[in-house]
């Protein structure tokens, strides 16, 4: 391009934007702050609909009751056929109740398989998230549907399956916090990385691999 | 990469130009070297030992070449040829109880690249994929903030962007591997990862803009799907509900972060989250809440059904171990590997994909004789944090058996464990995070099998 063409498209350029009352600051402006203008304010009271998680230790549990025995007739009617009339699971859904917290813990130890008896009552920390996930996502073919003393209850009765609270509790926003689960103390957070390989390149091992090929031909798919 | 070779005298021999069959005499006993020494992986080299068929029919014309094609935008939306039928996304029937609360896999064995293309993106729904209107969507984002705001998705596309290559890996990936050999294919072995170029808005930017309060530890992201799934994601200070602190690169790991409105260049897919989803390169990714809604600042974690039922790993010292969030890094040959057959001796090329949560891929060496003897293998650029990186190395195959792997180093020095180290410290109840070596092997019938090698 030649400098008469550029000062040309220049002259043409800065006419215009004058005469569309354009300010060339703004290209300055706006990568100065990135995002000015953009966006609204809004309220807690208007996000309050949304503000649904309830933390581990109760923070956010809203307002309201159930008992186990109000829990019944609604565990019945829209979990059992998934998670079984005594939360032992069904068709490939999750267990309510899994093994026993000393009997799961022995399995890890042994090398058994713990992984199929997961419940609320071996590997579930704490009481106010079960209230959250069923709140929020169950029952599983319409989530989010059941109302908050309904999901006390559902919470209260999965809870009484599990052994963690007697037939005659009432799961609310002031005693879900304190219900004690059986692995809460269980729980440790992250020791990753746990292993340790190192980068060796030649005569790695003395030993013959020993070759383990699928017992079962045709699993995928 | 005839640096690979191990004994380099036959091929020196080969380009002074040893007669053929003299050239074949050396490599035969090249050959026995091999099999009685150490690897068999060779060099790249021009000549070899194999006969070659001759075509002495004269070649035809093929069904194109006399008639008129497809015109432009017959197909609107390009789709891949027809004879490609085969390359899809698979689900394990078996695996979950229903579609919509599931996992599909990407068929990486018949990818050539480190992109994903976006109809193969591994998808994984915990109440089925979701139509958000883009016009009516909104992402809220509030908590510890001096300002709780709202924006559009109009609104999110003026902000300053942000485009990176990461993979994203389900912790699942590998699981099905845990207790013993299972799957016949690579696709159910590691399809549980994709990898893509994502553009959106940094969570830095953003945090800037709202003023999160300093004090604020953890924040956590919420989708507005059925699951209305949410995870709580740490920052520097983060602490568990114990009060112990989270491990000091996961809290690093929100720095990465963004808002994601385009996937390899168009928008998301609804199955990965369209219009908006929140994308926390590194970690497990379950965490990139797809159909993003909400994103809330606060002090503490919520431990939520995903981090204390869900992803989760009993170990055998009786502890259950909770937030396991970076995937560490892993890698895998996909060609070749057990969905193809060696097709007659001679020339292969290695290749494999290798990534990691922490960083960038440093090496990957390959062995073919079962992990007695490594050989490095070449990274092809570009090689990228948190990304899928290629490797490659010349192979000839004479026919005889190998067990063939991968093993990867990231830059933090991390070496990619055997599946025995993980079971001798995670035991056999584990499902995630399985990020172990891959055995496969090539039997005398160009058979490609998983194996598992049960003693180191």
């Amino acid at each position: 391009m030649s400098k008469l063409k550029t000062s040309k498209f220049g002259l043409g350029l800065a006419a215009g934007a004058m005469a569309l009352g354009l300010s060339t600051a703004g290209i300055a402006a706006e990568h100065a702050s990135g995002f000015n203008g953009i966006g609204k304010n809004i309220t807690d009271k208007a996000i309050e609909p949304w503000d649904i998680s309830v933390f581990y230790d109760g923070t956010n549990l809203p307002k309201g009751s159930g008992s186990v025995a109000d829990g019944e007739q609604p565990y019945q009617a829209q979990c059992a056929m998934c998670h079984g009339d005594f939360g032992e699971g069904a068709e490939g859904y999750p267990k309510m109740a899994g093994d026993p917290m000393p009997q799961f813990i022995n399995s890890l130890k042994q090398g058994l398989d713990g992984v199929g008896n997961r419940g609320v009552n071996n590997a579930w920390g704490h009481a106010p998230t079960l209230f959250d996930m069923i709140k929020r996502h169950m029952p599983f073919y319409a989530p989010g549907t059941m109302g908050v003393d309904e999901s006390y209850a559902v919470t209260c009765y999965v809870l009484n399956l599990g052994g963690i609270v007697d037939m005659d509790f009432t799961c609310s926003d002031e005693t879900l916090a304190d219900v004690e689960m059986p692995s809460a103390e269980y729980f440790v957070t992250d020791t990753r990385p746990d292993t340790n390989n190192q980068r060796c390149m030649s005569d790695c091992t003395d030993e013959e691999p020993e070759v383990v090929y699928s017992a079962v031909e045709g699993v995928s798919g | 990469m005839s640096e690979t070779t191990l004994d380099q005298t036959p091929q020196s021999d080969a380009r002074e130009g040893v007669a053929s069959s003299d050239r074949r005499k050396f490599l035969r006993k090249s050959v026995a070297l091999a099999a009685t020494g150490a690897a068999a992986a060779a060099a790249g080299n021009a000549y070899g030992d194999v006969d070659l068929e001759t075509v002495k029919e004269p070649l035809e014309d093929g069904p194109t070449r006399n008639i008129l094609g497809r015109g432009v935008v017959s197909v609107p939306y390009g789709m891949p040829s027809k004879f490609e039928k085969d390359v899809v996304r698979r689900n394990v029937s078996w695996l979950t109880a229903d579609t919509v609360a599931s996992i599909s896999f990407t068929p990486w064995q018949d990818l050539n690249g480190i992109i994903t293309p976006n109809g193969l993106h591994f998808e994984r729904h915990h109440a089925g994929a979701v139509d958000v209107d883009p016009e009516t969507h909104q992402l809220v984002i509030h908590g510890m903030v001096d300002k709780p705001m709202i924006f559009s998705m109009d609104d999110l596309k003026r902000m300053p962007s942000h485009t990176a290559i990461h993979f994203l890996e389900c912790p699942a990936n590998g699981a099905m591997e845990w207790r013993g050999v299972q799957m016949d294919s690579m696709q159910f072995t590691h399809g549980m990862m994709s990898c893509s170029e994502w553009t959106g808005v940094k969570l830095t930017d953003l945090m800037e803009y709202v003023g999160v309060d300093p004090k604020s530890t953890w924040l956590y992201a919420e989708g507005t799907d059925g699951s209305a799934l949410q995870r709580s994601i740490p920052m520097e200070g983060a602490k568990d509900q114990f009060g112990e602190p989270l491990p000091a690169d996961s809290c690093e790991m929100y720095k990465d972060a963004m808002i994601a409105y385009a996937q390899n260049g168009e928008a998301l897919r609804p199955e990965n989250g369209y219009p908006i989803r929140f994308l926390l390169p590194g970690c497990e990714a379950n965490m990139s809440i797809k159909w993003l809604r909400r994103i809330k600042f606060v002090d503490k974690p919520l431990v939520t059904y995903q981090e204390t039922r869900h992803y989760i790993e009993p170990l055998p010292d009786g502890t259950i171990r909770q937030f396991t969030l970076v995937n560490e890094a892993n890698s895998v040959i996909n060609y070749p590997c057990p969905d193809y057959q060696m097709k007659g001796k001679g020339a292969y090329e290695i290749r494999g994909i290798a990534w990691s949560g922490r960083g960038k891929v440093a090496h990957v060496d390959v062995s073919v004789d079962g992990g007695k003897n490594w050989q490095e293998a070449e990274l092809v650029e570009p090689v990228l944090s948190k990304c899928v990186t290629k490797f490659k190395l010349p192979f000839e195959w004479k026919g005889d058996e190998h067990l063939i792997m991968s093993r990867v180093t990231d830059e933090t020095g991390y070496v990619q464990p055997t599946l025995m180290q993980l079971r001798k410290v995670r035991g056999f109840n584990s499902i995630y995070h399985k990020n172990s070596i891959q055995a496969w092997k090539i039997e005398k019938t160009g058979e490609v099998k998983n194996v598992q090698i049960e003693n180191f």
